[in-house]
């Protein structure tokens, strides 16, 4: 009863053209294919949708409906699949396309190279009278909904951020923060987060998520909310390093430090070694937060997710990424991993030096992902989680600021 | 949408405002220009009476007047300040079927909540026609220390007014954001605010910084007010009117009533002079048929020693509040004082001993918590933009154990919204299901605090006791409603309930109020 499902192969060249996509198609839970001899209805769809940055993003689907040629505002012939399930993940990077797509003001349409394995089409630009359909629904109440909609997403992705983070990470902050400055960046984040800002809007999912974000933000102030709080804080950040780095020695017993089992907790920071750093020299415990330092004393990535054969140590390159010189890091990566494909902190390294050439590039998008392969690589990367976090929260306020502009419109 | 009103429902007298196009603040008057109208409620040819209206009539028509509604709604007739105050009001106490406490009025009962629906009724006329537009939703304030039932029954309250409540806010906590919502200075300010109304006592310790208005701790007594310290008076003079005449005034809810309205005077009267003249003409007949008239002198000295002991209560809460919020009396840098009651002299006394300093008297008591409920539904409406509110849980919440143990897993005063996990293990062998119940109070006997509502997981896996895991989550929103999972940790089944704690009127009920009231006031346009 079970057929294979029909694999159709979609490239993206741009993310303009991706946010094209998302407003007409993927919104609706739908993708409209381009076919003059369609697929008899219900025939099961796989769609493998390569993203500009050659990321593949899986949809499965069904075709639901044949559009005829003049149908579907002459976008027709071809079919409608209407998809199952789209991946939270993919969604939000999509969504991000759209958002900087929107912040360029530009509109300029691109030209997708759609190819299926059935026919081998090019998809039709879209029309103006598409671009006109898309432009009046800005002015009726469909834009209020679908600005909450993409708050919502914006919250829901922030939340899932935060949650790797430690508390001081939440609450955006330096290891040796006063009590003042906590304070204030628990108040800063209280005006932008606390449920009661989101109660001018229809959903209640908006406040739910805020609500959730809004626990982080307040049990991570709880939690460092004063000067002996906080040392006993960073203590137990900095014995979960430790422990964990004795774990790997334990179970690898090599020179090189760079393995170690996946990690029990979901964020604890990078930790330099314990003989090197003093104690009581908070600020410089936990890497991504210290100021660069000469390279025997950087932290040496000790944690690193899974176990694979490392050829070494990338002190150096780490220090470039921290200074700032993403090229220069590129280059002694791109030579390491000639040595050594596999290597895990390799391919996060040159995802985390290209996640953040991207975003000093402004390519959210391309940058978002980087940060994801990061992640993905090494969980505890305090620094692909910061800016991820960053990102998730610009976007939380890029998104409540627009609905708040519609809605001072509308009310 | 239409503009959202704050409204400060009192025990004696209620107040409302909304903010004006500047943003600020405003109480909206009577077009008689009352700033306040009293929570007086009287049914007079089976009608209602609000106000300034049903105030005046009171001392003749005792029998169909209800005033102090907030001191009984959402409470049962058993509890223990229910108790306290059956003794000595004029007004006649009943139980409902549910033991709630309702109230006798024209030989019928009704609940508190359609006695304070009238109120709300009568204030969102008077919004609407000063604001000359249809007025359907509002912050309504509470006493601080009001347990969850009493916060519930006071949202039923609005929506048989035909308003939808869209949050309750604590009375301090309103009053703290009017007074420093413009006053926007730099560095953290610890103030303390000072609560004392017709029938409930708060103090809250909050701290004010760039906009934020942070509550530290709150404290309070939910059967202390002023109507305590009338009652003084009115048992002082009935006292001595039995010696003198063998007269009991307690036997006719009328003389009761007289009584009552001159010592409340007697009592306002004394918070600006020395002394003052209780004048109670035609009292009652003695035992000999003379007509009794009562003229009595009453001065500030012997309301104090009267009432040393009332104003010595409010003490415990202030230090206990200071306490829980981590802070000595220095720390504090301003004493904000809201509530009719703190004009009184001695109370005045007794707050600067307590704080160590003199309490500011830049904020009208009557206002100040009207128009920090119209700043806090500016806030919600998005048109005041930087200021956030962090409140409390003013009481704490936790679970029964054994047959009558209470255990506390969220502690009162805790920053809302908060949520916290628990792990249990099973008890017995094979444990079936785990039934866990949520109360709200301080009492480590579970029959004195209140039960908010239930969770039950069951089919759980078998296993030796204490092998079997479930973790209980709860969590309280900033609109105090409470969400309870459970989850059994092998398997991952869990179960979700939120909580709603009955205001004692089902939703049955208050849709037949609703709908009763639709009719009488349609009955009574036509004829």
């Amino acid at each position: 009863m079970a057929s294979a499902p029909l694999t159709i192969k979609l490239r993206v060249t741009s993310w303009k053209q991706l946010a094209g996509i998302y407003k007409r198609d993927l919104t609706r839970s739908a993708i409209f294919l381009k076919s003059k001899k369609p697929p008899p209805l219900g025939t099961k769809v796989r769609i493998n949708l390569t993203l500009p940055s050659d990321t593949l993003i899986v949809l499965a689907g069904i075709i639901h409906r044949h559009i005829p040629a003049a149908g579907l505002g002459g976008r027709g012939p071809g079919v409608d699949v209407k998809l199952n399930h789209i991946p939270q993940s993919a969604m939000w990077l999509i969504e991000s396309a759209l958002a900087s797509a929107k912040s360029d003001g530009s509109k300029s349409e691109a030209v997708p190279t759609s190819t299926a394995a059935a026919e081998r089409q090019r998809r039709a630009p879209p029309t103006h009278l598409e671009r006109a359909e898309e432009e009046s629904k800005l002015e009726d109440g469909e834009a209020l909904v679908e600005a909450e909609e993409e708050l919502i997403s914006a919250l829901k992705h922030e939340l899932e951020s935060l949650r790797k983070l430690n508390p001081f990470q939440v609450l955006n902050i330096k290891y040796d923060a006063n009590d003042d400055q906590v304070r204030a960046a628990f108040g800063g984040l209280t005006k932008k987060y606390h449920p009661d800002r989101f109660a001018r809007f229809q959903s209640k999912d908006a406040r739910m998520y805020a609500s959730e974000i809004f626990i982080l933000i307040r049990d991570a102030y709880r939690k460092l909310g004063d000067d002996g709080a906080r040392s006993k804080v960073l203590n137990d950040l900095r014995a979960e390093a430790q422990r964990r780095r004795a774990d790997a020695q334990a179970k690898t017993p090599t020179p090189t430090p760079s393995r170690t089992p996946p990690p029990r907790t979901p964020s604890p920071p990078r930790t330099p070694s314990p003989q090197r750093t003093p104690p009581p020299q908070l600020a410089n415990i936990i890497g991504a937060e210290a100021t660069p330092e000469p390279e025997q004393s950087r932290p040496v990535n000790v944690e690193r997710s899974k176990p694979s054969r490392s050829t070494g140590n990338y002190s150096s390159a780490d220090a470039l990424i921290e200074a700032g010189k993403y090229d220069e890091a590129l280059a002694i990566y791109s030579l390491a991993r000639r040595k050594a494909p596999n290597d895990p902190h390799v391919r996060a390294g040159i995802d985390l030096a290209e996640g953040l050439k991207a975003l000093a590039q402004r390519d959210r998008l391309e940058a978002a992902q980087r940060f994801e392969a990061v992640l993905e690589l090494d969980p505890t990367n305090e620094r692909a989680a910061r800016e991820l976090a960053d990102m998730r929260r610009q976007a939380t306020t890029d998104r409540k600021g627009l609905l708040s502009r519609l809605l001072g419109k509308k009310v | 949408m239409g503009r959202i009103i704050g409204i400060d429902l009192g025990t004696t007298n209620s107040c409302v405002s909304v903010t004006d196009d500047r943003g600020q603040p405003k109480i909206i008057a009577t077009p008689d220009g009352e700033r306040t109208i009293p929570s007086v409620v009287a049914f007079a040819d089976g009608k209602p009476l609000v106000g300034i209206k049903a105030r005046r009539q009171a001392v003749t028509n005792p029998d169909n007047t209800v005033f102090g509604a907030k001191r009984l709604i959402g409470r049962k007739v058993n509890q223990e300040e229910v108790a306290l105050f059956v003794r000595s009001s004029p007004l006649r106490i009943v139980a409902a079927p549910n033991g709630d406490a309702w109230l006798k009025v024209g030989g019928e009962g009704k609940s508190p909540q359609e006695i304070s629906s009238l109120v709300l009724q009568r204030i969102r006329e008077v919004a609407e026609e000063v604001l000359n537009e249809p007025i359907t939703r509002a912050v309504v304030t509470v006493p601080a220390y009001f347990d969850e039932p009493q916060r519930q029954a006071t949202k039923d309250a609005g929506t048989i007014a035909g308003m939808e409540i869209v949050r309750l806010l604590n009375e301090p906590t309103a009053a703290a954001l009017a007074f420093g919502a413009h006053r926007v200075r730099k560095g953290r300010r610890l103030i303390a605010v000072f609560d004392l109304g017709g029938g409930t006592f708060d103090v809250s310790i909050m701290a004010v910084e760039d906009g934020i208005f942070e509550v530290m701790a709150t404290h309070g007594d939910m059967a202390l007010g002023g109507d305590d310290w009338d009652r003084r008076i009115i048992e002082q003079l009935a006292d001595e009117i039995f010696d003198q005449h063998r007269f009991d005034v307690t036997t006719s809810p009328m003389t009761l009533g007289r009584l009552k309205e001159a010592a409340e005077q007697a009592k306002i009267a004394l918070s600006t002079t020395e002394e003052t003249v209780i004048r109670l003409p035609y009292l009652g007949q003695s035992a000999t048929g003379e007509p009794i008239h009562v003229e009595r002198t009453l001065t500030r000295e012997q309301l104090d020693a009267l009432t040393g002991d009332l104003a010595e209560a409010l003490r415990e809460p202030c230090e206990t509040a200071m306490r829980e919020a981590g802070v000595d009396k220095e720390d504090i840098e301003e004493v904000l004082l809201c509530g009719g009651m703190t004009r009184t002299q001695s109370v005045q006394v007794t707050v600067e001993d307590i704080f160590g300093r003199k309490p500011s008297k830049r904020a009208n008591p009557d206002e100040v918590v009207a128009l920090g409920a119209a700043a806090y539904a500016a806030i919600l409406a998005g048109d005041f933009d930087d200021a956030a509110l962090l409140d409390v849980t003013p009481r704490d919440i936790g679970i029964k154990v054994g047959e009558s143990g209470f255990t506390t897993l969220i502690p009162r005063n805790s920053m809302l919204p908060v949520r916290t996990k628990k792990l249990f293990a099973t008890t017995r062998d094979d444990q079936k299901f785990v039934h866990i119940e949520v109360y709200q109070g301080e009492s480590g006997d579970i029959h004195q605090n209140r039960k908010l509502g239930h969770i039950t997981l069951d089919r759980l896996p078998p296993g030796k006791a204490g092998t079997i895991k479930v973790e209980l989550s709860i969590t309280i929103d900033v609109e105090s409603i409470l969400n309870v999972g459970a989850r059994e940790l092998s398997t991952g089944k869990e179960t979700r309930v939120r909580i709603r704690p009955t205001g004692g009127l089902s939703e049955r009920e208050l849709i037949a109020i609703i709908e009763r009231r639709r009719v009488e006031e349609q009955t009574q346009t036509e004829s």
